[in-house]
């Protein structure tokens, strides 16, 4: 455990140190908002791992429920749970830029509810794992295939509906786009994200296997002592 | 509130989260190793 921490506390300080770093102080600032814009290089980044994390949850529990597999079934718990970590940063986040800029912390709109719908889902998917007794992997692989048919929904909204939430800013038509200095601090925030969510899913998923093995040596030995 | 502390506040929550959970996955792997260990020990 020891070692675990010490690789992975001063780590995940470094990628947290970097990114906030070229997002507060490397980038340049924003014509029209201002600084309030900066939450947006930690928002889109926690999006994205997000949407992974449920990608990764989606592929494991397809594969669990074909082969049975306590490993991939291990994944997906602990993708769902690094998923829901970072839906709810991105929610906060959201609500935090909207308050100057909006004037209001929330509205009903297609991004918004979708999103809260999408984490609202993997919070009842961990749940689920948590309290059902008996078929609970398979309960839960099954929840999670649905589960994932939101997370194009969330994506698409904005191009489907008209929102209040911002256009795309990649892939948005003549008008999107970033600044080149913007665009470079946005990638690189991406790639120190999606290191950090690997890291969390990779400790996350030993802990699971872990715990499985706990759970089946305490098995093993309350069978042994009713023999 | 200005609006940098609106920006303050968001990457407080953020870094207060992520580490927050790192702690809890620490934590909860050590109970586990403790947990295994005492089990062996009691075999």
């Amino acid at each position: 455990m020891k070692r675990l921490a010490l690789i992975t506390l001063p780590l995940t300080l470094v990628l947290l140190a970097v990114s906030s770093y070229l997002a507060l102080v490397v980038a340049p600032t924003e014509a029209t908002m201002g600084d309030v814009q900066r939450i947006f290089y930690y928002h889109v980044p926690s999006a994205w791992v997000g949407g992974f994390c449920f990608f990764i949850n989606f592929v494991a529990s397809i594969w669990y429920l074909w082969k049975r597999s306590p490993r991939s079934d291990a994944l997906a718990a602990a993708s769902a749970e690094v998923g829901v970590v970072f839906c709810a940063v991105l929610l906060i986040e959201g609500t935090l830029w909207a308050r100057p800029v909006w004037g209001i912390w929330w509205t009903w709109d297609a991004r918004l509810t979708t999103t809260l719908v999408l984490w609202l889902i993997y919070v009842s998917y961990l749940v689920l794992r948590r309290f059902s007794a008996g078929q609970t992997q398979v309960m839960a692989a099954a929840l999670a295939v649905f589960a994932f048919a939101d997370v194009p929904i969330v994506y698409m909204s904005i191009r489907w509906f008209r929102t209040q939430h911002p256009s795309p800013v990649m892939g948005g038509g003549e008008n999107s786009g970033l600044a080149p200095a913007m665009l470079q601090v946005f990638l690189v925030n991406l790639a120190l994200f999606t290191v950090l969510g690997i890291l969390f899913i990779w400790l996350r998923y030993k802990l699971e296997t872990a715990e499985q093995a706990l759970e089946s040596a305490h098995a093993q030995a309350a069978l042994k002592g009713a023999a | 509130m200005s609006s940098i502390a609106f920006l303050k506040a968001a990457y407080i929550v953020a870094w207060a989260a992520y580490l927050a959970y790192l702690m809890r996955i620490l934590l909860r792997m050590k109970k586990v190793e403790t947990e295994m260990k005492d089990l062996e020990r009691g075999k």
